[in-house]
């Protein structure tokens, strides 16, 4: 399975970057986040709770950012595994500057396994694009945040 | 005129529409029964680096967690009919080798208990690269599954029979083609079900299942639990939800709770479920065949050459490679060609493992043969009928032997041919479809021609091993079968026999053929089915499989009964004073012929039998029951040059099939259905009609629905039935049947097996019917199933091969 998809954030490419990389910001913004640990540089250990179609299930999963060139692109690996089978995916999520804020394009491939294969290979590429549609909504919102406060911050004390 | 011939209503349906049946499930034969769930790999092949139990074994209500290791301290691998170095366990031991794949069983007192623990078990893996296919399995860079072993190959023979290279040099024309025939399921309504209990006082495994033989694998089982026959103990209830081989492939299963109720010492108890059966159950074979067929100008097949190569899954499995010989003594199908070579190749892959299936290697092997005759017509510029109609097997030469040994023991296969081609008004057709693709409509017609072999001789399986490698063991040949006819101190009749049917009707034929013996109402007689290898007689080869019911069980219980006949017929002379050939039996009765008033009733002759031995003639044994144990001599061991005659009766299936074909679409709409069938004599019209459309309807999921798909890193996407499509009633088309009796000279019944052949027929006869039917669009039909999506592709294909110019026209 894989994908691809471009969106638009409102926000600079710098606070879409370190909103990506906070991990506060990432627990509240990946479906189904139940915990997310920082593990190491650039690397998280966390609990998911997804479920495709008939086969909700939690996943223990491992995430690690690659490759990664500051405030333009990064490549995301999973691999996430539990009750109902597993997945590996790999992604590339890029930024780039433009006139309304950040744009991001992102593009991946996931290989998934066992009873979420065998049952709901039908509903995985619908699912994907929920969860990353998701995960771009939610993101949206914490970058509008956190620019919100970013402005309050900067306002003259007393007017 | 007796009960045998008659559409008697099935005995077994009151019981079954009443909610009175017994299965697998309904069974609670022992206190503190406890419950079993399995943990399955999702990978298709890996290395299992370490199995954490201790979260679910701190688990309340859990009693064991077995592992691979655990199990295999009690266990050998399974044996198989081929020296492979690939052992086989019912669970993974250290590495797995297609998805789905146990890795670990957990007891609990619940079933619910059992499947939360198993997400607590912790298994790391490590994957390693995946092969599917069965071809690029066997090059040199494909991953290897079996350590032990230097390729994927497990097993290869040869075979020539004839002269097949003089055979091809005679003829005008050579077909050359390669087919693919997918991997399908069986997909019975129960799934699998077992209970098993170890008795450590006695040192015996006692196993409750739907397991339906061939009881060659209670051999197999015992030997994988390092016990005497006597000390595994086979059970089967009454009921049985459908199998169409399928259930043979329980044993594994079998053995894996046999060991884990000695583990966890307790009895166990295991129902699959289906996603569970869909993915690691038991499946069909997926084959790839390279045919050469020639052929004279006028038709006549010269010769055949055929390559199988069988995918036999993760493991070659008892009772595989034997797919590959099922229809070896009937390679050449219904016709007279002499001169024929086959390559036989069976190689492992990550899939589910392979088995028993309705039609066991004849599908497989009957599409790409009737798609080359079609093929050869086309090529030839003859009629597609005809073709097939001037090669077949005449009337007067039956019994017919094979090339390859079969002796084909009865039938009128021209017969047959032409009554199918009236039925269908092939000729009508053949104008309607012609005025229909001047109107831009593709109609086709099919046709299919097949011989179906029944009551299998367990010699067949030995092709799998060479003539010398034969020479070192015991010879394997028969195929009996036991049955037992008990007369009771009351009169009343009980009769038990080994092929443990799994819904096909046996109680009811078996009760005809007891009442027609003894002169009583099939009513009258108490048919106990099910098994209990302990308490009753059975055979090697008793089981539920191959069709043997109507040639070979059915004439045991005649024999049996007959025997019962015989001494009933001797005590009523004795008590009438008459010569025993001057009696009949009748309406419960043995009666001098033609002086009814003579007469002594079955009641008061079993009463003398068990409550007065002294009334008896002289030197007869007290009681009435007999055991009889039927076995045919046709049926022997292969011979030095590797003719073997495979089965012991053969019928023959003629199927013609009108379809139309939508070529935006892809869809294929069966218009008309037309199959005749010459299976000897009919026992039972009713039931055999029932065999006939349910045999047709698996032949039609083949031919156009159903697959089991995998994915390159062998992943199952069809695990649901929403992705496996399996045929309902609302897909069948209208069927029309139609029946020639040749009965079989070999029995005293005279009756084949008819439940396998529209397996074997309808997916080439549909395939055929396609591409009559897209013939001016050049289009190739060589692989199934046709779904839209398939047959738009192979339409889009034909289109890409088409010159330029022809495109732009």
């Amino acid at each position: 399975m894989n994908g691809s998809g471009q969106v638009q954030l409102s926000g600079s490419v710098n606070e879409v970057w370190e909103a990506l990389l906070d991990p506060a910001v990432l627990a509240q913004c990946m479906p189904g986040c139940e915990e997310l640990e920082h593990t190491g540089e650039h690397r998280y250990r966390a609990r998911l709770v997804v479920g495709v179609a008939a086969v909700k299930g939690s996943y223990s999963a491992t995430m690690e950012l690659v490759d990664v060139q500051p405030y333009q692109s990064y490549r995301l690996r999973i691999h996430g595994e539990g009750g109902p089978g597993f997945v590996d995916a790999e992604g590339l999520v890029q930024l780039q500057c433009t006139a309304e804020g950040t744009a991001l394009h992102y593009t991946y491939t996931a290989d998934v396994g066992g009873k979420v294969a065998a049952v709901g290979q039908r509903m995985l590429g619908g699912v994907a694009k929920l969860l990353v549609g998701d995960f771009f909504r939610r993101l949206q919102k914490a970058v509008d945040r956190q620019v919100q406060a970013n402005r309050s911050a900067h306002l003259p004390a007393g007017g | 005129m007796g009960y045998l011939g008659q559409p008697l209503a099935r005995l077994e349906d009151a019981r079954l529409t009443s909610g009175q049946g017994r299965f697998i499930d309904d069974l609670r034969p022992l206190p503190n029964l406890h419950h079993a769930a399995i943990l399955r790999s999702p990978y298709a092949h890996a290395r299992i680096r370490s199995i954490r139990c201790d979260q679910a074994l701190a688990l309340p209500g859990v009693r064991a967690v077995v592992t691979g290791a655990d199990a295999a301290r009690w266990l050998k691998p399974f044996p198989v009919g081929v020296k492979v170095a690939a052992p086989y366990y019912p669970i993974a031991v250290d590495k797995v080798r297609y998805a789905g794949e146990p890795v670990a069983v957990v007891v609990a007192d619940s079933r619910y208990t059992a499947e939360d623990a198993l997400a607590s078990i912790v298994v790391e893996y490590e994957p390693l690269p995946v092969v599917v296919d069965p071809e690029l399995a066997l090059s040199p860079e494909a991953p290897r599954l079996h350590e032990g072993l230097d390729s994927n190959l497990v097993h290869q023979r040869t075979f020539s029979y004839g002269d097949a290279a003089r055979a091809f040099t005679e003829a005008d024309v050579v077909i050359r083609h390669r087919f693919t025939f997918p991997k399908v399921h069986a997909t019975p309504l129960e799934t699998y079900g077992v209970i098993a209990h170890y008795q450590s006082s006695e040192d015996t495994y006692t196993v409750w299942s739907n397991f339906h033989g061939p009881f060659t694998l209670h051999s197999v089982m015992a030997a994988a639990l390092q016990v005497p026959g006597n000390r595994l103990r086979v059970l089967v209830p009454q009921d049985v939800g459908g199998s169409y081989g399928n259930k043979s492939g329980v044993y594994p299963y079998m053995v894996l709770m046999a060991v884990v109720s000695r583990l966890a010492k307790v009895p166990v108890k295991w129902v699959e479920d289906r996603q569970e059966h869909l993915l690691a159950s038991s499946t069909g074979t997926d084959r790839v065949t390279w045919i050469e067929a020639g052929f004279r100008r006028d038709g006549t097949l010269t010769g055949l050459r055929m390559r199988y190569i069988d995918n036999v899954g993760a493991y070659l499995r008892a009772p595989e490679p034997a797919c590959l010989y099922r229809m070896h003594a009937a390679l050449t199908g219904p016709y007279r060609v002499r001169d024929v070579e086959v390559e036989a190749l069976a190689v492992v892959t990550n899939k589910c493992p392979t088995g028993l299936i309705r039609g066991y290697g004849g599908p497989q092997h009957c599409f790409p043969l009737e798609r080359v005759m079609q093929m050869a017509a086309q090529e030839l510029g003859l009629d597609a009928a005809e073709v097939v109609r001037r090669n077949l097997i005449r009337a007067c030469e039956f019994p017919y032997t094979t090339p390859s040994g079969g002796v084909y023991d009865s039938g009128d296969y021209e017969q047959a041919l032409a009554r199918a081609l009236e039925r269908i008004d092939y000729a009508g057709w053949r104008q309607r479809q012609a005025e229909a693709r001047a109107a831009g409509r593709y109609l086709g017609i099919g046709l299919a021609c097949v011989v179906e072999p029944s009551g299998s001789n367990m010699g067949y399986i030995a092709l799998a091993q060479t003539p010398a490698e034969r020479e070192r063991g015991l010879p394997k040949s028969g195929c009996a079968e036991a049955a037992s006819v008990t007369v009771d101190p009351t009169g009343s009749v009980c009769v038990r026999f080994s092929t443990v049917p799994t819904g096909q009707g046996h109680e009811t034929v078996a009760a005809q053929v007891v009442a027609d013996a003894l002169g009583i109402a099939p009513a009258a007689v108490r048919v106990i089915t099910g098994m209990d290898s302990w308490t009753q007689p059975w055979t090697v080869a008793s089981g539920s499989y191959s069709s043997r019911f109507a040639p070979i069980g059915a004439n045991a219980v005649y024999r049996a009964a007959h025997q019962v006949r015989e001494k009933l017929l001797q005590m009523a002379a004795h008590a009438l004073g008459v010569p025993a050939d001057a009696l009949e039996l009748r309406g419960g009765y043995a009666q001098v012929r033609e002086q009814p008033d003579r007469r002594v009733s079955l009641q008061r002759l079993a009463g003398m039998a068990h409550w007065h031995p002294a009334g008896l003639p002289a030197g007869m044994e007290p009681g009435v029951s007999a055991t009889a144990f039927f076995n045919l001599p046709t049926a022997q061991a292969p011979a030095a040059d590797d003719t073997v005659n495979g089965s012991v009766t053969y019928g023959f299936v003629a199927d013609a099939v009108l379809v139309e074909v939508d070529p935006e679409t892809g869809r294929v709409q069966v218009l008309d259905y037309v199959t005749v069938h010459d299976a000897g004599r009919l026992l039972n019209p009713l039931l055999a009609e029932g065999q006939i459309r349910g045999g047709l309807a698996c032949g039609l999921g083949q031919a156009l629905y159903e697959e089991l798909v995998y994915d390159a890193t062998g992943q199952l996407l069809t695990g649901s039935f929403m992705d496996y499509l399996c045929p309902t009633s609302a897909e069948l088309p209208p069927v029309q049947l139609d029946h020639i009796e040749s009965p079989s000279p070999l029995t005293p019944l005279g009756a084949k097996g008819l439940g396998e052949g529209n397996v074997m027929s309808a997916p080439a006869a549909l395939a055929n019917a396609v591409a009559d039917a897209l013939e001016p669009l050049h289009v190739v039909i060589d692989k199934l199933p046709l779904t839209p999506a398939a047959v738009w592709q192979a339409i889009q294909a034909a289109k890409q091969r088409q010159p330029v110019e022809e495109r732009v026209g």
